[in-house]
């Protein structure tokens, strides 16, 4: 098992000779709004900086922009929660499993966060148990914490409730942190979007959807046989030509475009950003975009 | 009903066993070759889905259905579905031979007769047919066989040459040499020659002891008014009859008995026919000849229905049709299944 951690390098590696050097930084840097007076010092500027945080003095002096750093954007705590109950053994849509897209999620956020200096701890847990990994530092630290991960998602974990793990954020988390939320297309619930009111007076929260498997695979043709389901929950059969019928299709199609926009309604309600992810292929790139975005929304 | 054999349900009932236990052996590692999904309520809860499900389901409780019946009918095929009858097979072995007495003043009587057994030898089928007549002297004008179409050409000119018609006069030549007319002792006898010695026939087809005994019996047509000095006496040539097993069934067209006695000619020949296991009959015209020959050829039929034998034969087309509107059936509810 070569390193949970190392895959994410890897993978920022890949992303960051896309997209401009050290982007995911200055977006991560940005994320939160309150600043400090107490200057630090200065560093360079990286795309996705506040433009507002470039000292212009400096910079004229220096010939290239450079950005001011205060102490309270130094030391932050990252709080990763994710489900790692029996949702996330199932595929997502693009056929990876969802805790893989979730370990990579997690560890790109961890390790943005490890570069910047901060404190990584980990929230997670299924309907039976919650399960709470303290904040700390380090690399190592933060591969102990995609190991529980990785380990506790599994076919036969308990049934998924994300629920729980809020309220024991709720209930246990003192002060003002960063909330790295990975969950699957949860259904809006009144409880849910109470809980999710509650954390936002609290925490800076990102909210990222490992998007579900399309149970109404949009080509009929193809391979009928691998196009099967089954239900994670119950393990009941979902036969796939059954999804087939025109009717079937229509009722689904709607069914979902209302459970996503009743999901980004009480996201949106709570003043929560929400990104999107599909595969593990995409992890940074959605990361990226969601932190573009919350950083617009701000 | 029953079955032929019924150890093949018990048979197909293990393997029936054998094979649920192995197909729901396997439905634990079904999933294996599906991938799981989260959140099925997005799909499940659909009322459209619902029905859909529903749908399914109900063809396949019919393909389930359509397959147990298919597998019950073809077992049951399988175990040969036989009738077990008992019948007393009408046998078609008889020997008949015609003999009538060519003395002028049966002619009438004689034509009907052969007329009737001209129709009824195209209906025979296995039946032999022979004939003889007999005035003074017997002439065979065919023996015993089952070649109907020349059976039938011989009749018919036998009834041409009993109505006199041009140019068949020669047919009755050789009936007459001068010792009498109507000599019908000696006409019966030779009637009863013409059929196979019974210890020959048992012996004739290779020897085989399971081919039962053919039937004989003798349509006599005759008025039993003999003038002339005969080999045999009637009375004789019936207990030959007897002997031979050979029943003796007279047709009498000029009855002309004066009171009851024993000693008129129609008495005689009805003591001699009856003695036989025959019958007499009288008849008043010739018109009445085709009943009467049906009524003897009935009484005949009876006579020599063959013992109550048990029968089984095989009834496959009950079981075999229903397998075949299962197997339809499964086949519609397959396709509806889209497997």
């Amino acid at each position: 098992m070569a390193g949970l951690l190392l895959r994410v390098k890897s993978k920022m590696a890949i992303f960051a000779h896309r997209k401009a050097r050290g982007s995911l930084d200055g977006e991560y840097g940005s994320v939160f709004r309150g600043r400090s007076l107490d200057f630090d010092d200065l560093r360079t500027y990286v795309p996705g900086d506040e433009v507002r945080d470039i000292d212009w003095k400096a910079s004229a002096r220096h010939g290239s922009p450079l950005i001011k750093r205060y102490v309270a954007v130094r030391r932050q705590t990252l709080i990763l929660l994710t489900d790692t109950g029996r949702n996330m053994a199932a595929v997502s849509r693009s056929g990876d499993t969802k805790r893989d897209i979730a370990v990579m999620a997690l560890g790109v956020m961890g390790y943005l966060a490890h570069r910047h200096g901060d404190a990584v701890g980990l929230v997670s847990g299924d309907s039976a148990a919650t399960r709470t990994v303290p904040a700390k530092a380090g690399e190592a630290h933060l591969e102990r914490l995609l190991r529980v991960v990785n380990d506790a998602a599994g076919p036969a974990a308990a049934p998924s409730r994300l629920e729980d793990q809020l309220d024991h954020v709720v209930r246990t988390v003192k002060g003002r942190n960063l909330l790295f939320v990975v969950a699957d297309e949860l259904a809006a619930a009144p409880e849910m979007s109470r809980l999710l009111r509650r954390l936002r007076a609290q925490h800076e929260i990102l909210w990222l959807t490992v998007r579900d498997a399309d149970l109404v695979p949009p080509d009929s043709g193809g391979d009928s046989a691998d196009a099967n389901f089954y239900s994670v929950a119950d393990s009941t059969f979902l036969p796939a030509q059954l999804a087939q019928s025109p009717a079937v299709r229509a009722a689904y199609a709607q069914a979902v475009a209302e459970r996503d926009a009743g999901r980004k309604a009480m996201l949106a309600q709570a003043g929560i950003t929400e990104g999107e992810v599909e595969g593990s292929r995409d992890v940074v790139a959605a990361l990226f975009t969601l932190l573009e975005r919350h950083r617009r929304a701000g | 009903m029953g079955l032929m054999y019924w150890w093949i349900l018990s048979a197909a009932a293990l393997a029936l066993a054998g094979t649920a236990w192995v197909a729901f052996r396997r439905s634990n590692r079904a999933n294996a070759r599906r991938r799981p999904a989260a959140h099925a309520d997005r799909l499940t809860t659909l009322p459209e889905y619902q029905a859909a499900l529903r749908r399914h389901r109900r063809w396949l409780a019919a393909a389930a259905l359509a397959c147990a019946s298919l597998l019950a009918t073809s077992a049951v095929a399988a175990a040969r579905p036989v009738d077990f009858t008992t019948i007393r097979p009408e046998q078609h072995n008889r020997d008949i031979m015609l003999c009538l007495d060519a003395s002028g003043s049966m002619s009438s009587a004689d034509s009907a007769v052969v007329d009737v057994f001209a129709g009824l030898a195209r209906e025979f089928d296995g039946e032999r047919i022979g004939l003889t007549i007999f005035d003074s002297t017997a002439i065979q004008v065919f023996p015993l066989t089952d070649d109907y179409d020349y059976a039938q050409e011989q009749l018919m000119l036998a009834r041409d040459a009993f109505d006199g018609r041009p140019g068949s006069s020669g047919f009755l030549d050789g009936t007459w040499s001068g010792r009498g007319s109507s000599l019908i002792g000696d006409g019966l006898a030779s009637c009863l020659n013409s059929f196979p010695r019974s210890t020959e026939a048992g012996r004739g087809a290779k020897g085989d002891r399971g081919v039962p005994q053919r039937s004989r019996s003798v349509v006599l047509a005759t008025d039993n008014l003999l003038s002339g000095d005969p080999i045999m006496a009637l009375e004789e040539a019936a207990a030959l009859a007897k002997e031979r097993a050979v029943r003796v069934y007279a047709l009498n067209p000029g009855d002309l008995d004066y009171g009851p006695g024993a000693d008129q000619p129609g008495a005689q020949l009805r003591i001699a026919a009856e003695s036989t296991g025959g019958a007499y009959h009288a008849l008043d015209s010739p018109e009445a000849v085709p009943g009467i020959v049906e009524s003897v050829e009935e009484t005949a039929t009876a006579a020599i229905k063959g013992a109550p034998r048990a029968v089984v034969s095989d009834e496959p087309g009950l079981a075999l049709g229903a397998a075949l509107l299962s197997g339809l059936a499964l086949c519609v509810s397959l396709w509806r299944l889209r497997l």
